[in-house]
């Protein structure tokens, strides 16, 4: 299914952004927050996981169900590692990439959310073990 | 120890007001924060010191050694990027220039994937603004924007806006109108006397829409706009024009969905025509608490707010092309020193694999994404908590950050410090 | 210790009433001296003109809506890029060049001083930070007043001790050099999109009226005993027949000092125009002058005009507004709580254009129609009138009669009916340009006692070397020369070292920031008056404590404590 992306600042991910190695910033900022609606159109229910596909690539994320605050139609990613993943990096010649209202094609999945350092490995980083 | 009106080193508001009480060299309790400055304060995830990523893992470097690979990092290159700096503090920023005047290099601050647009906007056709004082003690009408206060700037509204006492208002709460514009029910919609839903991407046709009905043009606006009734919009441009200061704040809900900086020009407009019937004004809400310094700094030394590429000697400034994301994606740049952020955590991928690939610098207190991509990380004191320094809040008031800790690690400004005398000793004169 | 020996030099040195004498100066570390030793470095003027270093009384260089200017201007920045050379940093900017620029500029035309038109102090510490980066000349900052709500109280109450006490802690705790009124009143006024049209309009929830606080602060001034006057922008800026309400503030002023002036009226210029609309705009320099004449007590500077684009920037929010609904163009503008605002637009003067002409001919008028050039002070309000670099411009205008004439044939033909300029024969000489550029200014800001200004022995070694042999030139014919010459000093000293050679700045330099802390008895401490806190507290959004800018921003200070009388 299409839906409109938006991504944005939550206070977790926010009390986290020192800490980024911690477990609770993986989990804020690997949720993709629904309207209900749209998860009984997809067939998924919260705590599943989705794969969220754009222009630049894949991601899995797991389900939030957001009640009335996200419209039918659109979903709500916290920034990150995750999302960012497959953000477009095309700015339009503004210095800005499209962080909002992003075109992106959701569907179930039984395939595991990555770790943040499979993800760091895929992009050619090293994760760093704090002592 | 007990430090009374300390600021907090987190998020645009600059709150002033922090009571943190020190022990034993960390922070053990705080008073007035919000959730994220509380994180902020009692946060204790640093690095403790350089570390240098090996052939296989990481090794402990000294800061001699930190400093002396650094050197070498950024003078083999040809076309070094130097990015971050709004987590830190105005002096170490002001290093940041000199050094990349030195360099030929460019020097882009977060703003260009936060404020950046806001920032293009305001050079099209400027900025009706006023200090955070003004709204706190005048307005009754507050209009947040595409932004979400509750969650990026918790105690916005209860120091500067709703809740916050006013000198003019005889009940602050009650006889503020509080209009909330977004594409989603946001917490803080939950809180606005007035909520306004819009289809994402429709900012800009709601904001013409609001401008002609302003200028008295009713007639030409259709029925509904990107989900809003005409009847909705008729009844915002009653309140604001019957407002005896109306204050607008935007966020990023303007700068990163389509049309970016001509979104935000037309809310410029907007507050600029009703600036013909009363009195209005606009601000961004800036993210970091000093990524409007780390503007100001840039626009006082080079002419120019951020995206500024001095290889050709002279400063020059082209957002699209000069930018870190641009320039990431291009593949461009050959070096990277990144200072006080975390792009890895918030570029797109294509930027971070290029990152990957090039020698990266972070100078950074904490571990972060970035971490994973720098082939060297140098840890700083933390402005704010162990190192004093000019803040400027998302108004422009300058404030001085103040220390509540002694530490061992260096300031930005010293590490920098260092570092530029000694590029000076090799490039200089 | 270093000796320096500047022989062969022609001075001109009004304070010390020294007209055209060729000298030796002598100087010791920072300061001149009667003799310096015979290994002392030598620097033969070879008769060229030396006066004292310029001292500019009024520019907007440094600060929050100077940065602003640049900030929403990359236009304006992109007319201005060097590179960064020798000891020299990259600059960019015309009319509001980076502080790097200015600095550069300033000291290459022989500008040693410099005061920082309006800073609000809410927001001082940005203005000092970059006075930091202003590194060639030593600065002071003119602190704004206009809209303290503190003050205006205080005045309502009649309370005069209470207006020093409050004006002598914001000084002193923003590290401010003098007392700043724009547009008294209208500034708050402007908080709710109003404005006051002239000093006895009352002021919303305030009751107090702008003549008020000017007479307010003019005694307040003269209890702290402040070494420079109430400095005015007066209200009404820039709208036709305004000079009626610039008379009435004249007539507030009566002569309270014997060293200096009561007032110091800033950019007159912009506040001499008759005629009820821009239709019938005409130049009042004739009335203004014979009133300035007639009160010593009153200096004032020019806010020249020069013809092509620059950037107005000033604390007079409304008058901003007004501005950019004629032109148009973009408009910022920053409203600074309980304290004052500020307004920016960018403006094209254009010959061709009735009014931008007449004002044009406005400033030289003034400066020609004034008979006491210690009264006048040479300024074009940097950038809202031109960018300062233009000042070689005017002083030529002001020594040529012929100049003028042919400027005088390029602008708006009907200009000439509706100024007196044509009929002006008065071409000014060497030295009341020198007074008109150092010497007054040095005067008007109380700066001679601490060796400003002048060339005697005891003064501080800031002194600006000519490349022009004035007895060879006649100025009223040659006035190419003196324009050229004054563009760039041969030498500029700075503090006993040289600083600018022939357009190159040569050392890094670091700025010495002169404020005042006027000592005020622990009574008048209002820090400990509980209403003044309580409100503080209430009503702004920094705490007290953060208010007060910390000694660390000024790596170089010069302090004046004047004994008060409260």
């Amino acid at each position: 299914m299409r839906f409109i992306l938006n991504t944005g600042r939550t206070i977790v991910q926010g009390c986290h952004v020192e800490d980024k190695y911690s477990e609770t910033y993986a989990g804020e900022v690997s949720t993709c927050r629904m309207n209900l609606l749209d998860m009984l159109e997809l067939g998924v229910e919260e705590g599943e996981y989705v794969s969220v596909t754009c222009g630049s690539g894949s991601v899995v994320l797991k389900v939030v169900a957001a009640g009335e605050a996200i419209p039918c139609g659109s979903v709500f990613v916290p920034y990150g590692p995750y999302i960012n993943h497959i953000m477009p990096e095309d700015t339009h010649s503004t210095g800005m990439p499209d962080f909002k209202s992003v075109v992106v094609v959701i569907t179930p999945t039984t395939e595991p959310r990555k770790t943040l350092q499979d993800l760091i490995e895929d992009l050619g980083g090293r994760m760093y073990e704090i002592r | 120890m007990k430090f009374d009106d300390v600021l907090c080193p987190f998020c645009g508001c600059l709150c002033d007001d922090i009571t943190v009480t020190a022990e034993g060299g960390r922070v053990t309790g705080v008073d007035n924060t919000c959730l994220l400055g509380t994180s902020k304060f009692l946060g204790d995830n640093r690095l403790k010191n350089p570390i240098m990523r090996t052939d296989d893992g990481w090794k402990d470097v000294t800061y001699d050694e930190a400093i002396a690979s650094t050197l070498d990092a950024l003078l083999e290159a040809d076309r070094p990027l130097l990015y971050g700096w709004s987590g830190t503090h105005g002096e170490a920023q002001c290093i940041g220039v000199h050094m990349a005047e030195l360099l030929g290099a460019v020097i882009d601050n977060t703003s260009s994937v936060c404020h950046g647009p806001s920032i293009l906007a305001i050079q099209e056709v400027g900025h009706p603004g006023c200090t955070l004082g003004q709204v706190k003690n005048r307005a009754d009408v507050i209009i947040y924007w595409g932004c979400n206060p509750t969650e990026a700037h918790p105690r916005h509204m209860s120091r500067y806006t709703t809740y916050a006492d006013g000198y003019f208002l005889d009940n602050a709460f009650r006889d503020r109108t509080v209009i909330v514009v977004d594409v989603r029910r946001t917490e803080t919609a939950e809180l606005a006397d007035v909520f306004v839903e819009i289809k994402p991407g429709g900012d800009y046709a709601v904001l013409s829409a609001l401008r002609a009905m302003v200028r008295g043009r009713d007639e030409m606006i259709p029925d509904s706009i990107a989900g809003v009734s005409k009847e909705q919009l008729r009844h915002i441009v009653e309140i604001c024009k019957n407002a005896k200061f109306c204050a607008v704040f935007f966020g990023v809900g303007l700068t990163m969905t389509r049309g970016k900086y001509k979104n935000v020009r037309n809310a410029i407009e907007l507050v600029d025509e009703l600036s013909r019937h009363t009195k209005a004004t606009i601000t961004p809400m800036r993210g970091h608490f000093n990524v409007y310094g780390s503007n100001e700094v840039n626009t006082w030394m080079s002419g120019y707010p951020y995206a500024i590429d001095f290889c050709r000697g002279i400063a020059f400034y082209n957002p699209g092309e000069t930018t870190a994301v641009d320039i990431l994606a291009r593949k461009e740049c050959d070096a990277a020193l990144i200072v006080a952020s975390d792009p890895a955590a918030h570029l797109p991928s294509k930027c971070i694999r290029h990152l990957a690939n090039i020698p990266v610098v972070q100078i950074d207190p904490y571990p972060n994404m970035t971490t994973a991509f720098c082939n060297l990380q140098i840890p700083v004191a933390v402005s704010g908590i162990d190192a004093e320094g000019t803040a400027y809040r998302m108004d422009g008031v300058p404030i001085r950050l103040r220390k509540v800790l002694e530490t061992e690690y260096p300031t930005d400004t010293m590490l920098l410090g260092r570092i530029y005398e000694a590029m000076m000793e090799v490039r200089g004169r | 210790m270093s000796e320096l020996l500047v022989k062969n030099a022609y001075v001109i040195d009004p304070v010390n009433g020294i007209n055209g004498e060729v000298m030796d100066i002598a100087i010791r570390d920072q300061w001149i001296v009667e003799e310096v030793g015979s290994g002392a470095m030598v620097i033969d003027a070879k008769g060229q003109l030396t006066l004292p270093g310029g001292i500019d009384s009024h520019t907007h260089i440094c600060g929050t809506k100077v940065n602003f200017g640049r900030y929403m201007s990359p236009e304006d920045m992109r007319a201005g890029r060097m590179p960064r050379r020798g000891s020299m940093h990259a600059t960019s900017g015309y009319s509001v060049p980076t502080t790097y620029g200015n600095t550069y500029r300033y000291s290459t035309m022989g500008y040693t001083t410099l005061l920082e038109g309006a800073m609000a102090p809410l927001e001082a510490r940005h203005t000092h930070e970059e006075f930091t980066h202003t590194p060639l000349q030593d600065t002071m900052a003119n602190t704004l007043f206009d809209g303290n709500w503190a003050i205006m109280e205080a005045v309502r109450d009649g309370d005069m001790r209470r207006v020093a006490a409050i004006t002598a802690w914001t000084l002193s705790a923003v590290k401010g050099f003098a007392i700043k009124l724009t547009n008294p009143g209208g500034t708050e006024a402007w908080g709710w999109g109003e404005d006051v049209t002239c000093i006895h309009d009352q002021i919303p929830h305030f009751e107090v009226t702008p003549a008020e606080i000017i007479t307010a602060m003019i005694t307040a001034n003269e209890m702290l005993n402040l070494p420079h006057s109430v400095h005015l922008h007066c209200n009404n800026l820039g709208k036709p027949g305004n000079y009626t309400c610039t008379l009435d503030t004249f007539d507030l002023a009566r002569d309270l000092n014997k060293n200096r002036q009561t007032l110091y009226a800033t950019h007159v210029q912009f506040h001499s125009y008759g005629g009820s609309s821009w239709k019938d705009i005409c130049s009042k320099s004739e009335e203004i002058t014979r009133s300035l004449n007639s009160k010593p007590h009153i200096v004032f500077d020019m806010g020249q005009v020069l013809f092509g684009r620059t950037t107005t920037m000033t604390a007079d929010g409304p008058m901003e507004f007004n501005l950019y609904r004629l032109h148009h163009n973009k408009w910022s503008n920053h409203d600074v709580e309980l304290e004052t605002g500020a307004g920016i637009i960018p403006v094209l003067y254009r010959r061709s254009n009735l009014v931008n002409s007449i004002m044009w001919a406005i400033g030289l008028e003034l400066a020609l129609l004034t008979d006491d050039p210690w009264q006048c002070c040479l300024s074009t309000d940097s950038p809202n009138g031109a960018p300062f670099v233009r000042y070689p411009e005017i002083i030529a205008m002001l020594m040529s009669r012929r100049y003028r004439e042919e400027e005088m044939s390029s602008v708006h033909p009907g200009t000439e009916h509706r100024v007196p300029l044509p009929a002006i024969d008065r071409e000014l000489d060497w030295e009341e340009i020198a007074i008109m550029t150092r010497a007054a200014q040095a005067k008007a800001l109380g700066l001679i006692d601490i060796g400003k200004g002048h060339l005697a022995p005891g003064a501080e070694a800031d002194i600006a070397i000519y490349p022009i042999q004035i007895r060879d030139v006649d100025p009223s014919v040659d006035y190419m020369k003196v324009k050229e010459a004054f563009a760039t000093t041969a030498y500029t000293i700075k503090r006993g070292r040289v600083v600018a050679r022939q357009g190159d700045c040569v050392v890094d330099g670091i700025n010495s920031t002169i404020w005042v802390d006027p000592q005020v008895p622990p009574e008048y401490d209002i820090s400990n008056d509980p209403e003044f806190v309580k409100k503080f507290d209430r009503y702004y959004t920094v705490r007290m404590r953060n208010y007060p800018v910390q000694d660390v921003y000024l790596e170089r200070q010069v302090c004046l404590r004047p004994e008060v009388s409260l």
